[in-house]
């Protein structure tokens, strides 16, 4: 057998595939593949909390929220009650058996915990100019209650979480992808539901206060301390000069009347903790309400 | 600024695929081009896969070659693969790191037979092997490890 070199020119073994293209179509064909999962999660979940009951919500934040150290709370309980007063009679809300209480914390910041807790933190209420203001943040926390906001996430964060794992495991460098990816889709979902309760909470305003002062105030306060827009197109909240925008065109369009706003009571200011005088300006404090 | 910060490690993540891939594709180019100059180069001495059979007095001289090459990975080609793993089918990104390892573990071959002034290479064997137990495992990229060993054959020519 006579041996004859010859150079190969045509590599078989390996695919003429472009590496990027491949990346691109299984890339795309599993975003895609999630999308339709997640959008059935949402449709599953919207469903789900429409049925769900307040009692078990109310059950919920008994058993898996942990109540936090709270310092008086008498005169918050007395600014949500005219609020409370005035839902109409077949509100969601009446079912709730609502708790308001302080936390001494610097962040400008209040939650609302499932099953009817409210948490404001002293930062707010130390900042705060107007009794109207913290009873519009408050009638935003409500704005949550009233849309079973919690259960919405409860319920899309647990099935995103367990389809990622189910997908690709836990811990791999995909799902931390897909994760990462879905938290802007979640996000900007997380925005409009700010943005509802922030319309909620306006007319809850006006309903108990019989005008709408005071409802941009906080968030023009801190919308000044925001600085730009580029890291609200991640964050969970609208950017408050955004907030303020949408509140006056809501006002602007209902005709509400803005009238002088009522300053602070004396017993609010009483039960903040004593020398908090030097924080008041704390920087970089979130605003999340 | 901020935004960077926040999402730390997506950006770490993103930085490590684009790295991967230059530098993987870089690699491979350089590597390609150089293993087609060489084998050019070293074609006239024979490999084969045969048994060499031999007349008497033909062969002065027989000793055993080997080369051997590690290849890594690299980020982008690992997660190619983990999506190929959802799915199925051809590892494609794979295909190119096992053919460069082979070839060019024959080639350090041949220049070691060339180098011991033999004319060509029987019973050519090739074997293939991960390294790093891990590999592909807990976010570590592993490598392989191609083998080519045989027998270099000086023949009696004048």
């Amino acid at each position: 057998m006579k041996f004859t070199p010859k150079n190969i020119e045509e590599n078989v073994n390996v695919s003429k595939t472009h590496p990027l293209v491949e990346f691109g179509w299984l890339l795309g064909g599993l975003l895609l593949l999630v999308l339709i999962l997640y959008l059935l999660l949402g449709v599953a979940t919207d469903i789900a909390v429409a049925k769900i009951p307040v009692s078990v919500e109310v059950w919920l934040g008994e058993h898996f929220v942990d109540r936090m150290d709270a310092l008086e709370n008498e005169p918050l309980q007395r600014l949500i009650q005219p609020l409370l007063d005035n839902l109409p009679a077949d509100s969601p809300l009446r079912e709730y058996d609502f708790y308001v209480q302080m936390v001494d914390n610097e962040q400008i910041n209040a939650l609302a915990l499932p099953g009817g807790q409210i948490v404001v933190f002293s930062g707010l209420v130390e900042q705060a100019e107007s009794e109207n203001e913290v009873a519009m943040v408050l009638a935003h926390e409500l704005g949550h209650f009233a849309h079973r906001d919690h259960l919405r996430r409860l319920g899309r964060g647990l099935g995103l979480t367990v389809a990622a794992i189910v997908l690709f495991g836990e811990d791999s460098a995909v799902s931390n992808l897909a994760s990462k990816f879905f938290l802007v889709g979640e996000s900007h979902y997380s925005r409009e539901q700010e943005s509802a309760a922030d319309r909620f909470g306006l007319e809850l305003l006006v309903a108990g206060y019989g005008h709408a002062g005071g409802a941009t105030d906080f968030f023009a306060r801190v919308g000044k301390d925001a600085g730009s827009r580029v890291p609200y197109l991640l964050a969970s909240h609208p950017h408050p000069d955004d907030r303020v925008r949408e509140l006056q065109g809501l006002i602007a369009a209902n005709g509400y009347r803005v009238d002088a706003v009522v300053p602070l009571g004396q017993d609010l200011l009483d039960v903040l903790p004593v020398g908090e005088e030097c924080r008041k300006e704390s920087p970089g404090a979130t605003a999340d309400e | 600024m901020e935004i960077i910060l926040q999402n730390l490690d997506l950006f770490i993540f993103l930085a490590l695929m684009v790295l991967g891939y230059t530098a993987g594709s870089i690699a491979e180019k350089r590597h390609y081009k150089s293993i087609h100059r060489r084998e050019k180069e070293l074609v006239k001495l024979a490999v084969v896969t045969a048994e060499g059979r031999f007349r008497e007095g033909a062969v002065k001289d027989s000793f055993l070659v080997n080369g051997s090459t590690v290849i890594s990975n690299d980020y982008f080609k690992r997660l190619l693969a983990i999506l190929r793993n959802i799915v199925g089918g051809r590892v494609k990104a794979y295909e190119s790191l096992i053919d460069r390892s082979r070839r060019e573990a024959i080639l350090r071959m041949k220049e070691k037979a060339r180098a011991g002034g033999a004319h060509m290479i029987v019973n050519l064997r090739l074997e293939t092997s991960t390294i790093g137990r891990s590999a592909n495992k807990k976010n570590r990229v592993g490598s392989i490890e191609t083998l080519a060993y045989g027998t270099a054959v000086v023949m009696n020519r004048p």
